[in-house]
């Protein structure tokens, strides 16, 4: 039927296509033939799935493509499938056909294919597949490959790979700048979705890593459907990240989402904030403040240590000296001692001799009786008066000693006189003296 | 003839260490001198030996710091490329 031209504008100049037509119109004449088609089964895997309040809505894809597909929800539930079963990647088989939602001057027009019921098909279920083959690397022994390699501390230069326009490059640098890095990054950006960003990926890391000045690298990129997330189970990329020279930090998806990259990095990380504070495990402004702090003790250990040293040196220096006069005072008591004890010896013989004295002379008065003393004395003085009264000692003095002849001895002039003959005793002899009656010379008596 | 690398020996006769592999063996050996100069154990010419020695460490710990505190610096990776085939970089 031909659509009623209510007011119709000019059409293109030099266009020869019929029309303009209303669009509603069209829309709808759309929707009539699309409904038109054959109703049939298809068989795909399921993908990015949503629900509404009346309608669920998902892709149903393979290899060559996909179509769009919505569903009522009583229908969707009718068909009763398990929980959980319904998920991207899901096999399932669709019964329906073709559809077109015209739209209005408020909504959206779409094209879907109408499910009326469905069945999951259990084989070749995505995720199996996924499972299957990080089962196989794992028996390979590439899942820890990545996670034996040195991680540095202090990047310098650190690698990105993501997305050109996403999200993900700002959290990066954010979460770099908490770490208060500013080293060098290189970024490779690449696809991160569809079917050319596995070998782009791939080839980003292996150029990279060719460079030989990155250190550590970030694989980036935000949320998304398994479908979108699917580049990131690719086997080839997967096992050029386990083998790859440089170590890999991945922050694919949310942090409910698993791909198998995570498996292979060195470290799988929730957010590409946190993968690149796994990148810098140091907080650079803390470090330089230990730094600091460890150079300071290092002074002060030095410091005291010199000062010892100099300290130990004068002492001994001084040692010698000090020695030398530890020893003569030591030397001068000694001498002080030797003579004091000298002394003392001295006077002790003093005293025994003085003593021994008393002793004696104690006994020995003890011994001659009372008056010894006296007596001896007297003695002592006899014996002068005899020795002064020997004759013998008179004459050999020079006298001569004056007799009468009958053993008398004559001392005085008269008695001379009397004897009339005397005798005269001299040293050597005696001879007779007759005594004259002259009177003695002058001068003599 | 060899061409060796010889570290001179110092005034103490002991050899000068290797520096450093990387800024992690750095700190972990700055930490284990502090560690013996806090014990008091090491005897005077030990303790200027490691003073010396970690001297050199908080010199290139400081120097590696430095290296990553100088403004961030962003390129591409074929920049990168193209700086190393010419020779600079």
């Amino acid at each position: 039927m031909e659509p009623v031209a209510a007011a119709r504008p000019d059409g293109i100049r030099g266009s020869s296509l019929p029309g303009p037509f209303p669009v509603g119109a069209y829309a709808r004449k759309l929707q009539a033939e699309l409904r038109k088609r054959a109703r049939l089964q298809l068989v795909g895997e399921v993908f990015n799935v949503r629900r509404s309040r009346t309608k669920m809505y998902f892709e149903l894809r393979d290899s060559d493509g996909a179509v769009p597909c919505s569903m009522w929800c009583n229908d969707f539930d009718k068909a009763g499938l398990v929980d959980g079963a319904f998920v991207d990647g899901a096999q399932i088989v669709a019964a329906g056909g073709p559809d077109y939602y015209p739209g209005s001057a408020a909504s959206s027009p779409s094209f879907s294919f109408a499910v009326t019921a469905l069945r999951i098909a259990g084989e070749g279920d995505l995720l199996a597949q996924i499972e299957r083959l990080r089962r196989r690397l794992a028996a390979e022994g590439l899942l820890e490959v990545q996670r034996a390699l040195h991680r540095p501390l202090l990047p310098h230069t650190i690698g990105v790979v993501t997305g050109e326009g996403g999200k993900a490059r700002d959290d990066v640098l954010a979460g770099l700048a908490r770490r208060g890095w500013q080293g060098r990054v290189v970024w490779a950006f690449a696809p991160v979705q569809d079917r050319h960003a596995a070998p782009r990926i791939a080839r980003a890391l292996q150029d990279l890593a060719a460079t030989g000045e990155i250190q550590v690298i970030v694989v980036a990129r935000g949320g998304g459907s398994l479908a979108d997330l699917m580049a990131f189970c690719d086997e080839t990329l997967c096992r050029t990240v386990a083998l790859l020279p440089v170590p890999v930090i991945s922050s694919v998806g949310h942090h409910t989402d698993h791909t198998l990259i995570d498996d292979v990095a060195a470290i799988a990380c929730s957010t590409p904030t946190h993968a690149a504070e796994a990148a810098v495990p140091l907080h650079c402004g803390d470090a330089r403040v230990a730094v600091r702090a460890d150079a300071v003790r290092l002074a002060t250990h030095g410091r005291r240590a010199v000062v010892e040293r100099a300290r130990t040196l004068e002492r001994m220096a001084r040692a010698p000296a000090e020695h030398v006069a530890r020893h003569r005072r030591r030397l001068h008591q000694w001498l002080r001692e030797l003579r004091a004890a000298a002394a003392r010896g001295q006077g002790h013989r003093r005293q025994d001799v003085a003593r021994a004295a008393v002793v004696l002379s104690r006994k020995a008065v003890a011994g001659a009786g009372a008056d010894a003393a006296g007596q001896r004395a007297h003695v002592a003085a006899l014996g002068s008066a005899l020795t002064a009264h020997d004759p013998d000692r008179i004459v050999q003095r020079g006298y001569a000693v004056v007799d009468d002849g009958a053993g008398a001895v004559i001392t005085s002039a008269a008695d001379a006189r009397r004897a009339q003959r005397v005798r005269l005793f001299f040293a050597d002899a005696s001879v007779g003296a007759a005594i004259d009656g002259d009177p003695a010379p002058r001068g003599q008596a | 003839m060899t061409d060796e690398i010889t570290t001179p020996p110092t005034l103490t006769g002991v050899p000068v260490p290797a520096p450093p592999a990387s800024y992690e063996e750095a700190t972990a050996r700055l930490e284990a001198i502090i560690r013996r100069l806090d014990s008091g154990d090491a005897g005077l010419r030990e303790t200027l030996e490691l003073c010396a020695e970690g001297r050199t460490l908080v010199e290139y710990c400081a120097a590696e710091l430095d290296a990553v505190g100088q403004g961030l610096q962003e390129l591409r990776l074929d920049e990168l490329v193209a700086r190393l085939e010419a020779g600079t970089s």
